[in-house]
Formats: structure tokens, sequence, C-alpha cells
């Protein structure tokens, strides 16, 4: 039971504001985790912290047991974080074989059956000579998180990758996920969609307030009252 | 129009037309010299001169997003390189094509340099091109004062406004006695030199380096997420278009044999966007097409009444800016392609169509 | 008695590049905040004020007139250019870099064309007085009041006027601002005529000064971006203490090497402030509009 990914009293300021207050995490090789709520509780931020993206006021972030603190972004994603951002990430003017290339290109895979492969898994084998522009909503997620993919990480990040989508495609996009752990992935989740996240939970963070407020299996978490609380009117 | 095309995309038959349309052109300038007289050929390598300008800001500025107003002042460094190194060296084959390498050189290592200070202290957008602007009229503004005697490298007087001149040409040995290239032979090499460069920058942005770099341009922060270093890439585009940049001003010294700070003024910087502009910055081929064609136009309206070429250039400018961003170029070929694609049966004009006149768009 | 005329001498070198520095930068200081705009014609502008105040000051006009004449008529070509050019990038601000360029060029050639490559000037009013050895240009000497006097009437304008408080509105928020009802597209011809008229008057105000070229206006913009550059885009407060600053190392690098040292000292200056803030002075160009 290796720890991927551990932050220590990570703790992050905007000028007055404490966003991220101390926050003890860690996730195991191979689990599907997913952190959830209420808005403003500053998941966003405690993915940019572990990206890189932002600089933490205190405490430290580490991965596959190296301090990160001194390491750019660019440099984590080749050691092996994979992220999928909220707002959309595509580029306007390449086709969905050109993202897939980007990636294998990164993780030295130019073999085509790789590309392949990917859009198989990602079922984007019809909108290979797509522009992304003109892929649909749920179409470009899937591209992205295929993107994220392509770079052959250990551990991915998804945020918020259902939003926006039909209940069908939500529930295809949970399968996909399920079955990128199986292979092997170890998947790091944001996400509000409470049925989404029961189909495919391990392990459930709770952030409110900038703190963890509540860390353990689905179930369990979802049986607290506590929980139910912070999080009133945001169940599915 | 997606500039990057995958070769699985195009038919065979597609393909062959393709290469056969890209070709017509460097055959048709591969027989131009024998058909007309040395002067005059020599004037086709003068405007094919600045075509490498063009090509490294097309780089730079379509691929790489980068908007640069400093092609002039590597033209400039590299042009009084090359006069300082030959009129120091001499007249042999050996100190010409010094010059050429060592001008080149100066070029590649002052745009490391400040592409350094550019890329990697996080400077970004338009303040980019201010950057490049500034050091443009730094070195012109320093130049334009050397024209006192104390102004010289060695035996090479730097000449303020007055210009450096009668440097060698460019010579190489043969059997006779050295061979001056010059009228028909420079332009051959020119042309030899444009057909390399064509080819390299064509290799380099089709492959994912160039896609990298599209990726830059739209989306840096999702690039930098795919593990793109930003910097590094902007930084190589950036010494490789400035660099050309260079090239064009050595050329251009040894074609005329002189050079001046006006080929560095603010004016003078202009040029090159106007010309990838309009041509069509994200087109490497269109660009040198461009500006062969516009450098040309110049010329000839300079024999026929200068004051207005300028006029002509920033009018052309201003209209390319305003209705056809994307070049001129483009801008023809996509109106071609919708008057091709005009559909053939009637329309009821009612709501519906109008919503999905909308969506088309 | 001469170190009480070295230090005046240097304290007038100071006060003229100060002028020059802060009057050259008004204008494009003005369009650059509101708009995000970098005028690259904004030399023409100040060429166009030149050009008229010196052609009605030799038909009679008394100079004042013909300097607000100058500003004027700077106005109006500002007015025109917005509406037929410059309104239509405001979503793409690189490409109105390049077509303020293009116009530049366009009307720079063109008074080349019609007005020849030189106008004779008007003579420097007020004479000249002397301190000690050094002689000095009683006008020049009071450009520096007259620069701060048009920095207080800016003040009054955009923190005490209804227009004022539009515009700062508009700047900080454009959308929010329309949605409360404000006209931000006449709101920016306006701010850009006053941009232009700005640079205008800069160019009646030292017209007296000087021979008019139709190339004038490049001498200027350098000056002007390098002040707006250090300075940020805010006239009050950024681009006054930015030209002060700037003044003070022109004015001792040209008293200790030359002219040419001052000049470059200033480019300098800008590509090292830029390397050193480039966040700060980013931020001003990623404005949501």
């Amino acid at each position: 039971m290796t720890t991927l990914l551990e932050t220590r009293a990570l703790t992050k300021r905007f000028g007055g504001a404490q966003v991220i207050n101390g926050i003890d995490f860690q996730v195991t090789a191979g689990e599907i985790r997913c952190v959830i709520g209420p808005n403003g509780a500053g998941k966003s931020t405690f993915f940019k912290l572990i990206t890189g993206e932002h600089r933490p006021s205190e405490g430290s972030v580490h991965f596959l047991g190296r301090d990160m603190s001194h390491v750019l972004p660019h440099e984590r994603i080749r050691m092996g974080m994979s992220i999928k951002f909220q707002i959309p990430g595509v580029f306007p003017e390449l086709t969905v074989r050109q993202h897939l290339q980007l990636g294998l290109h990164r993780a030295r895979d130019d073999r085509p059956e790789s590309l392949d492969a990917l859009l198989q898994r990602f079922m984007l084998e019809q909108e290979e000579s797509v522009l992304a522009s003109n892929l649909s909503h749920g179409k470009k997620q899937w591209l992205e998180i295929a993107m994220a993919v392509s770079l052959g990480p250990k551990l991915l990040f998804l945020d918020e990758p259902v939003a926006g989508m039909s209940v069908e495609e939500t529930h295809a996009t949970g399968e996909l996920i399920m079955r990128l752990r199986e292979a092997g992935l170890t998947i790091m989740v944001v996400e509000h969609d409470m049925t989404f996240v029961k189909q495919i939970a391990s392990r459930v963070s709770v952030l409110h307030g900038g703190r963890l407020f509540a860390d353990g299996p689905l179930d369990e978490i979802l049986a607290r009252d506590d929980v139910a609380e912070i999080y009133l009117g945001r169940k599915k | 129009m997606n500039q990057l095309k995958s070769a699985s995309q195009r038919t065979p038959r597609a393909g062959a037309v393709s290469l056969a349309i890209k070709l017509v052109p460097w055959l048709v300038a591969f027989c131009l010299p024998l058909v007309v007289d040395g002067n005059t050929s020599g004037n086709f390598a003068y405007c094919l001169v600045w075509a490498f300008c063009a090509v490294g800001l097309a780089a730079m500025w379509g691929y790489g997003g980068i908007l640069s107003f400093g092609q002039t002042a590597f033209f400039g460094m590299s042009g009084y390189t090359y006069g300082i190194v030959t009129l120091n060296l001499g007249e042999s084959w050996i100190s010409s094509w010094a010059g050429l390498v060592v001008g080149l050189l100066v070029s590649v290592v002052a745009a490391a340099l400040i592409g350094y200070m550019i890329f990697y202290g996080r400077i970004k957008g338009v303040f980019i091109g201010i950057v490049t602007l500034s050091v443009t009229l730094v070195l012109e503004t320093f130049m334009a004062q050397t024209a006192g005697p104390q102004w010289a490298i060695g035996a090479a007087r730097l000449n303020g406004y007055n210009g450096m001149g009668d440097m060698p040409q460019l010579t190489i040995p043969w059997p006779g006695g050295p061979l001056t290239l010059e009228n028909a032979s420079f332009y051959y090499l020119v042309l030899a030199l444009l057909f390399v460069v064509y080819w390299v920058t064509r290799k380099m942005l089709d492959g994912t380096f160039g896609l990298a770099l599209v990726a830059i341009r739209e989306n840096p922060q999702r690039a930098e997420m795919l593990g793109i270093d930003i910097r590094r890439h902007q930084l190589l585009i950036f010494v490789f278009g400035c660099t050309l940049g260079g090239l064009s001003g050595a050329l251009y010294t040894i074609w005329g044999s002189y050079i001046t700070p006006s080929t560095m003024g603010l004016t003078s910087a202009a040029m090159p966007v106007i010309w990838v502009a309009t041509a069509g910055r994200k087109s490497i081929g269109g660009a040198i097409l461009g500006t062969a064609l516009l450098v040309w136009l110049s010329q000839y309206l300079a024999i026929y009444g200068s004051q207005y070429a300028l006029i002509l250039m920033g009018a052309i400018l201003l209209i390319v800016v305003l209705f056809a961003p994307e070049g001129l170029l483009p801008f023809v070929l996509k109106l071609m392609r919708s008057l091709a694609t005009r559909p053939q049966t009637p329309r009821r004009h009612g709501p519906r169509d109008a919503f999905e006149a909308q969506k088309g768009e | 008695m001469t170190t009480l005329s070295l230090l005046y001498s240097l304290i007038y070198q100071f006060g003229d590049n100060f002028a020059y520095l802060v009057l050259a930068a008004l204008g494009l200081a003005v369009i650059f905040g509101m708009m995000g705009v970098i005028n690259l014609a904004h030399g023409e502008f100040i060429m166009c004020g030149a050009y008229v105040t010196i052609i009605t000051a030799k038909h009679g006009v008394p100079l004042p007139l013909a300097m607000l004449l100058g500003a004027v008529a700077a106005a109006i070509a500002g007015v025109i250019i917005e509406r037929l050019v410059i309104r239509h990038l405001y979503d793409r601000l690189f490409d109105s870099v390049v077509a303020t360029w293009a116009i530049s060029l366009i009307v720079q050639q063109t008074m080349l064309l019609v007005a020849g490559p030189s106008l004779e000037g008007i003579g420097t009013p007020f004479g000249s007085f002397s301190l000690g050895e050094y002689s000095f240009s009683t006008y020049r000497a009071v450009l520096p009041g007259i620069a701060l006097g048009i920095l207080f009437a800016l003040y009054w304008l955009f923190f005490k006027t209804n227009y004022g408080v539009c515009a700062r509105a508009t700047i900080q928020n454009a959308k929010i601002a329309q949605c409360l009802g404000l006209r931000t597209d006449r709101l920016y011809t306006l701010t850009f005529a006053l941009g232009a008229g700005l640079a205008g008057l800069t160019g009646a105000l030292y017209a007296p000064t000087m021979t008019a070229v139709p190339t004038m206006g490049s001498n200027f913009i350098v000056q002007a971006f390098v002040s707006v550059v250090v300075g940020g885009a805010n006239v009050i407060a950024g681009t006054t203490p930015a030209a002060g600053i700037l003044a003070l190392i022109q004015t001792g690098l040209t008293a200790s090497y030359g002219q040419l040292f001052g000049q470059i000292g200033l480019l300098v200056t800008v590509i090292v402030v830029i390397r050193l803030m480039p966040q700060g002075l980013g931020n001003l160009f990623t404005r949501s509009r």
C-alpha cells in the first residue's frame, strides 16, 4: 500500500484570507479518491497547490516520496501527475488526434497502436479528425481526460469531470473512470454530483472552510450527519 | 483552417496535386534567371533576400504567438557584423564566408540572451513586442551617432547614417580564380538557402514541436499541464526566427555591399510585420511568396513614384488587419472555397433557418 | 554664484526632461489605461497639433488660441480614427497595435507628400534669461509648470467630474459598467479623443521650440511609451512619478556621458522594469472587457 501523494500541514493564504488551513492528506496507489465539499471550501485551490500552480504559504506536498516545494508544474507532470481542469481546456484549432499526439509524445510513446487504443477507450474513434472546437460538450470532456491519460501518469486529477453532462454521459464517464482504475491508475476527483461520487469512489474526503473535515470509506462518510449538515441541499 | 495537416487525412490523389502546387513556385523561381538578364536576376535576388526575415517572423508570430518588432535589429546586427569581419579580414573567399557565419552567430547569441530575458522573465503578450521594439530603437539610436572616425572596429568604420560600405561580396574558390557570387549565381545561392530554410522550417513546425507551439499559443495553462516547458519552446522559436532575420541582413549587406542604421529604424521594423500580416502569418510558403511580391511591388513603385510606396504598404496593412486578419492569401482561399460550395437547392426562409445559420457560424 | 547657476542648470534640465516625458506620455497613457490600446499613431496626433498650431499662428492667430486649435484638431482626428478603425479592434488588442502602426505610417508619408519635408517653425516666445554663464529659454523653463497644470486639470477631470467617474468605472469593470447603463462605446470615443487631444496639445506646446517635420512624432513616441511602460497606465499615480524618475536618470546620464547615453539609459530602464515587474505591468493589459 504505497502512498502516492501526501500533503503535510498544507496552508495557503491569499492576502488576509486563509483559503487552505493545515491539511494533512494522503492518497494510496490504486484508489479512486473523491474530494467533496460545499462551494468555497477550497477544492480548486487545493488542487492547484498539489499541481504547483500555487505555492503554499506553509506546509508541503510530497509526491512519490519527494518534496515538491521547488518543483515546477511542468516538471511535476513529467514525474507522473496529470490533471484535467474544470474549465474546458482543449485547443480549438487542433484535431482530436493531435491532442492525443501531444500527450503521447510527452510520454515518448509514438506508436500508432497507443493512439488507437486511446481513441477506442474514450469512445472518440469517429471524431479522430474533428477539430476540438466542433466537439459536443461531453466529448470535449472525454477528450480532456484522454489527453490527461495519454501522458501515462501515475496520478490523475479530475476537476469536475461530469460538469454539464447528461445522466447517461455521467454514467458512461463513471464506467470509463473505473476501467482506468482497473488498468492501474490512481485517480483523485473533485465533484459535486453525488450519484457520480457514489458510482466511482473508494474513499471520500470532505473539505470545508479550507480544512479536511472528514476522510474515510464512501459509506462511512455518507452516513455521517455532520457531513450532511455542511452539505445541505447538495445531494442529488 | 487546421494549419497542421496530417498525411493520413489526404487521399493519394489530393496529396499529389497539393505537392505539385507546392513545387510549382520553386520550379518557376529556378527557371527565372534563364529568361532574364543578369541585372534582373540580381533584383529578384533582392526580393528573395527579405523572405528569410518573413519566414522567421511567421514562425514566431503565426505559430508561437510571439509578435517581435525586433527582426530589423537582428537584420542590422548580422549585416554590420558581416561588414566588420570582411573589411578586417580582406578579400579572400574565406573572409566572406566567415563574415556570413559570424554574422549569423552574433544573431543567435543575441537572440538567446534577449530571449532568455524575455521568456524566463515571464514577459508576455504585447510587452514582448515592447521589449523587442526597445532593443531595435536602442540599436538604431546607438548606430546613428557612430559617424565619427573614433567609431571603428579594426579597419571597419561604423559611419553612422553614412552607412558602412564597400565590403567584399561572397566568393567561392574556383579553378580559374575565385568566383564572385553575384546576379544569377547569387540568386541561385539565395534560392537554395531559401529552399533549405523552408524545408527545415516546415519539418520543424509540422512535427510535435510545432504542435506544442500551437498548444502554447492557444491555451498556455493547459499546455503547461501537459508537461510542455513553455519557456524553452518559446526561446527556441524566438532564436530561430531572429536568426533568420539576421540571415536576411547578412545577405542584404552582401547584395548591396552597404548597410545603414535606417534598415533598423521604426519604419523598417514595420515592414516584416506588414509582409507577414498580409500574406498570412500561419503559412510559411505564403510568407515567402507574399514577401517577394510585396518587396517587388515597392521596388516597382519606387521607380515610378516612391512616395506612394509606403503609403500603399500602410494602407494594405490596415485593410488586412481590419478585414482579413488571417492574411490576404487565406482570406482569398476561404472566399474561393465558400464560393465553390454554395448550396444548389432552394431554401425556405424561416425562423429555424436563421437558427441553423447562426449555429453554423 | 557659479555653483548656483550649475545647480539651476541641472534643475532646468530635469524640468525640461520631465515636462517632455510627461507631456509626451499623457495621451498614450489615457488611451492605454482606458482601453488597453497601445496607440502607435500617438506621434502623429502630436504632429497634427504642432502643424495646426504653426499654420494658424502664421496666419495671425494669437499663439494660445493657435495651440488650442491644434489640440482640438487632433481630438477631432482622434474621433474619426476611433470610429473608423479602433472600435472594431477592441477584442483584438494585438491587431490594434498593428493597425495604429499602419495608420502612423500612412499619415507620416502622406504628410511628407502634402506638406514637404519640413515646415518652418514659429519662434520661441518669451526669449531667454541668463544665470551666471548659462542662458536658458524662458519658455522651456515654464513648460514643466504648464505640464503640472495639465496634470492637475486631468486629476480634476477624472476625480471630480461625472465623466471621470464613468471612465474609472469602465476601466475597472467594463461589463458591469455597461449593465449599469453606461454607454461604454461613447465613453471610449470620448476618451480616445481626449488622448488624441492631449497629444495634440503636446505638439502645440512644443511647436514653438522645434522645426516641424512629418516624422516629429517618432521623437516623442519613444519617450511616451517609456513613461507609460515604466509607470503603468494610471496617468496621475503612475506616469507622473515614472516621468520624474526617468527624467532623473536621463538628466544624470546626459550630464555625465552625453545626450546619447541619456536616451539609451531610458530604453534600458524600460527593459529592466519590464523584466523586474512583469506581473504588475502585465495585469494592466489583461483586463476583462
